[in-house]
């Protein structure tokens, strides 16, 4: 009896041993590291969302197979905002609040992003929103928010360095919808090219996103002498209406512009395959095939990674799944550099400056006046109707 | 150039007044202004499209199945939407059950067709450019409804009821008349020809699910500028709005075309409040 009791006081003793040695979070008490998803799931504006929700979800999975993020597993705290900025606040709101997210990702678009934003800075939340307006990312009102993807001048830059130094176009007309999206985007083009010298916009015009006919918008564009049409609306409707009228006016002006003009629903709104040639959307070069057809070696392996995981790419873009992975590994990366999770070691771990090598961001750098990551160079322009496998191929004119 | 507006503006107008013929339709036995004939449009092209692109169906089984469809939702309206708050017309609840309605199919459709535009196919293909049939198959269709409605008021016995029913429902349920039979029947003519103003206007409008509401508004238009009830006012109303539109969106700019649009309907209603060939209504004091 007297040596039962001393065996199991050893083992006893010899627990409290390796719980004391072992450090505190590497135990299977170590919260989760909580990060909040704000994402539209459903709804007229849900595709981009599904497609990084791949992304996100997979980063976290292989993450929390490998031990996790200092021995702490990730939690992704999703919320479907359905587009709707009301619902994508109260989703911030509540997931900061109840779940005590550490960090935020998202909203999916900039609507929501501009409502959120504000909400989120309150509460000094480490956040990575999803959107391109420019105005998301401002070091002053929100000093705690980074932008892993690309903004909207640096879609402007690339468009209009297209149509300028590649196709060499010296006279531009400019189309875009009445949303504000599409309003800004033309002016912010008029501005940028008015700034350039040497060029001159023939044609300015905005549409109706619904408008049902635009021959009369594109024979004013034409008739100006336009040698490329510069097109900002992301409604698949008006780009492939637009596509139609410039075949029905055998016009073969260039397209250059917004990604919509190579998304998948134009394609069966297109009168005939070939309204879809000489036309280019913004694109990403990390994600772009080349001449030969093959995408860069990193986002290869990356695609036949993910695949053979399970994560579907046939149906969305891999610039999209590639953002997913890169904002949770990027996470991961900055915390373990920090040894931290808080606010401010993270903030001032990413305002560093050290380059953070991803997938689709392939060098993406803070800086204390700078938060958005995504480099410039490598926004390029593709080929609308090249799309295959969740990318495009790239548009003539950037060499290999 | 100016070929380019009218053609466009009058194939658009053309639609705008088939939807104004349904409003009208419904109104009349009824006295409702409901919100639902842009869904039927938008019932028209979806289901168009549905049955003869993605079925592929025979055109003209295409066009009975679309038709069907909304013959059922002009007749479910009425039964859901219109009837029970007919007894307390005064407090306009109808505009709640009628919204509600269209909100309703929207969203319906939403679901199930998906919430990006899809295409409409080509019905016969004949013509091209501005001659296309896109631009004058809704005319035609908007000539024929309009020219069948009047044969039908003035050669048969139901349009004469329909036109008792419209003066006084309670004078021509004395006459032995049901007028609820004649306001079934109305919604579901009203459902036809909303849903051939989607259907023969597809290859203009696409296939798409938020179609309803921008028709539901610019159909309206015409009749409150042609004044609520006349046919007539709604084909010309509906032709003037399209050609209004294209040549604002052509000659100040897209983003104006709202507000010339609402210009000019204000003016109309201050100088004639009930509207182009809205006819005064008598009173009860």
């Amino acid at each position: 009896m007297k040596m039962k009791a001393m065996c199991i006081a050893a083992v006893l003793a010899a627990v409290s041993v390796a719980l004391v040695a072992v450090p505190a979070w590497t135990q299977s008490s170590a919260p989760p590291l909580k990060i909040g998803w704000l994402a539209a799931l459903t709804g007229p504006n849900s595709t981009p969302g599904i497609g990084q929700d791949r992304g996100i979800r997979y980063a976290a999975d292989q993450i929390n197979k490998a031990g996790g993020v200092m021995g702490r597993k990730i939690e992704i705290v999703s919320r479907d905002t359905q587009g709707d900025p009301t619902k994508a606040v109260n989703a911030a709101l509540e997931m900061i609040n109840n779940d005590k997210v550490e960090f935020t990702i998202g909203p999916t678009n900039s609507g929501e992003c501009l409502a959120t934003q504000p909400v989120i800075a309150r509460y000094k939340v480490p956040s990575f929103p999803i959107g391109v307006v420019d105005s998301l990312i401002d070091t002053v009102k929100f000093p705690y928010s980074f932008r892993v993807s690309n903004n909207n001048t640096q879609w402007q830059e690339s468009v209009l360095n297209y149509a300028l130094k590649v196709l060499k176009a010296k006279k531009i007309g400019i189309i875009g919808d009445t949303t504000g999206y599409g309003t800004m985007s033309v002016n912010l083009s008029e501005q940028l090219l008015k700034a350039q010298g040497g060029v001159s916009i023939t044609y300015k015009g905005e549409v109706e996103a619904n408008q049902t006919d635009v021959m009369a918008d594109l024979r004013k564009a034409q008739s100006s002498g336009a040698e490329v049409m510069v097109v900002w609306t992301d409604s698949a409707g008006l780009n492939s209406r637009l596509m139609n009228a410039r075949a029905e006016l055998n016009w073969n002006v260039p397209f250059v512009g917004h990604p919509v003009l190579g998304a998948g629903a134009v394609k069966p709104l297109l009168a005939k395959p070939e309204n879809w040639k000489n036309v280019f959307n913004v694109g990403y070069r990390p994600m772009s095939f080349d001449d030969n057809g093959k995408l860069p070696e990193k986002s290869q392996k990356f695609v036949e990674t993910v695949s053979s995981a399970g994560v579907k790419l046939d149906d969305t873009m891999l610039w999209w799944v590639g953002l997913g992975v890169d904002t949770i590994q990027l996470i991961k990366d900055t915390v373990e550099a920090a040894k931290s999770s808080k606010a401010d070691d993270v903030k001032r771990m990413l305002e560093a400056g050290k380059t953070f090598n991803g997938v689709y961001c392939t060098s993406c750098a803070y800086s204390p006046t700078n938060h958005n990551g995504y480099p410039t160079d490598d926004v390029v322009m593709n080929r609308a109707d090249s799309f295959r496998a969740g990318a495009y191929a790239i548009a003539p004119g950037y060499g290999k | 150039m100016l070929v380019t507006i009218l053609v466009a503006g009058i194939a658009i107008g053309a639609i705008y007044a088939m939807i104004g013929l349904s409003y009208n339709m419904m109104y009349s036995t009824s006295k409702v202004v409901s919100f639902t004939p842009g869904q039927l449009g938008m019932i028209g092209a979806v289901f168009g499209a549905w049955f003869i692109g993605v079925l592929e169906v025979p055109l003209w089984l295409g066009f009975l199945g679309a038709m069907g469809v909304a013959v059922v939702y002009g007749f479910f309206t009425e039964l859901v939407a219109v009837r029970p708050v007919l007894k307390s017309i005064e407090q306009h609840l109808y505009v709640l059950t009628t919204l509600a309605a269209a909100l309703m199919i929207q969203q319906v459709v939403a679901i199930w067709w998906g919430t990006d535009p899809r295409p409409f196919p080509t019905l016969f293909g004949l013509g091209a450019g501005l001659a296309s049939e896109k631009y004058w198959l809704p005319v035609v269709a908007c000539f024929l409804a309009f020219i069948g409605l009047e044969l039908f008021y003035r050669k048969t016995l139901w349009g004469a009821a329909f036109i008792a029913v419209a003066e006084d429902a309670e004078a021509s349920r004395a006459l032995g008349i049901l007028d609820v039979r004649i306001r079934v029947v109305s919604y579901c003519l009203a459902g036809f020809i909303g849903a051939l103003a989607g259907f023969m206007g597809g290859q203009l409008l696409l296939a798409f699910f938020a179609l309803g509401a921008t028709l539901t508004f610019y159909g309206f238009v015409p009749i409150a500028m042609g004044g609520i009830g006349s046919n007539r006012g709604a084909l010309i109303g509906g032709f003037f709005l399209g050609i209004l539109q294209q040549a604002a969106n052509y000659f100040v700019g897209g983003v104006f075309v709202g507000v010339v649009t609402f210009a000019v309907f204000i003016t109309v209603l201050l100088l004639v409040p009930r509207g182009l060939f809205g006819s005064a209504v008598a009173r009860r004091v």
